[in-house]
């Protein structure tokens, strides 16, 4: 199977890069199974996060068609600020929603074979786009207001696991949302070897339906 | 002057201000309205008016998907009040009567 993180223009590189770590991980645990892979909607480039500038090359096309996960992360940048005039989270997040990324991750959220995964404000950014309607999920905590007016029932939990849509809290319950998607779909001794192997034990109960 | 007609109004959200046109008719002896904004149409709902005082709630996908609460007062030609998402802090709109 396939674990695809999508990247785009503003995107938060630890919100990216713990999950893809661990699943990495994860895959070198279970022999290569897991196909772990940077992506981008316009397909490989180079794409600047929204930290420092720093910048994560993307080697493939986001492909709802391939069956796994698709892991979308959050956006880094001015929580405050005028939204006419900074480029703030909120304005960071709608601007990815209006991105070819969207019609892409509409056709995977309709793919039986593809769960849908969030750090931080990739949750909010999906909301935004309206693909979360009725939903339940979490994002980062400065932005459950938001994720509610869009019509999501927001849950205070580190990982919140919707059966298809697996959405997790701020940056580094990437971790813990990377560790869970093993153990779902590897068991708890993948899930074990790499926390062992990354010193790092999971937080937080995971909330299910 | 009351609510009735076409307004040009600006919306300030979290994610930027939004240029958003209203109108609003009387059918059959009911106040109905509608707002368009980046060509998504959507109706509006539970309009209340007492005197100066225009309340309504509208659900917006464009540019976001967005349950918004508007209570605005009329004065002439002009329309001042706020739009509140959820528990998001108010918005600020302001309008004016198209000629």
């Amino acid at each position: 199977m396939h674990a695809q993180i999508v990247l785009f223009d503003g995107f938060d590189p630890l919100d990216a890069i713990a999950p893809f770590e661990v699943l990495a991980a994860g895959s070198d645990a279970v022999g290569g199974d897991l196909v772990v892979e940077l992506v981008s909607a316009e397909g490989p480039r180079p794409v600047v996060s929204g930290t420092r500038g720093m910048v994560v090359h993307a080697t493939a096309e986001l492909d709802p068609a391939k069956p796994g996960y698709i892991l979308v992360p959050g956006a880094s940048g001015p929580i405050d600020g005028d939204p006419d005039v900074v480029d703030t989270i909120p304005v960071l997040l709608a601007r990815f929603g209006e991105t070819g990324a969207i019609p892409l991750l509409r056709k995977a959220m309709a793919n039986p074979d593809v769960t849908v995964a969030t750090v931080c404000g990739g949750a909010l950014a999906l909301a935004m786009a309206g693909l979360l309607e009725g939903r339940d999920a979490v994002t980062h905590h400065l932005g459950m207001d938001m994720l509610e007016a869009t019509g999501v029932t927001p849950v205070n939990a580190r990982v919140v696991d919707d059966g298809d849509l697996v959405t997790s809290g701020a940056v580094t319950s990437g971790l813990d949302l990377a560790l869970h998607l093993l153990d779902r779909t590897y068991g708890a001794s993948v899930a074990l070897a790499v926390e062992d192997l990354f010193a790092y034990e999971r937080r937080g109960t995971v909330w299910t339906k | 002057m009351s609510i009735l007609g076409d307004w040009d109004v600006a919306i300030k959200t979290p994610i930027g201000t939004l240029a958003v046109a209203y109108s609003f008719s009387e059918q059959g002896g009911t106040l109905v309205g509608t707002a368009v904004a980046r060509g998504e149409t959507v109706p509006l709902r539970d309009i209340v008016v007492d005197r100066q005082q225009v309340t309504w709630r509208q659900s917006v996908t464009k540019p976001m998907r967005l349950n918004l609460d508007f209570d605005v007062v009329v004065d002439g030609d002009r329309l001042t009040g706020h739009s509140k998402a959820g528990r998001l802090p108010r918005s600020a709109v302001t309008g004016v009567r198209r000629a």
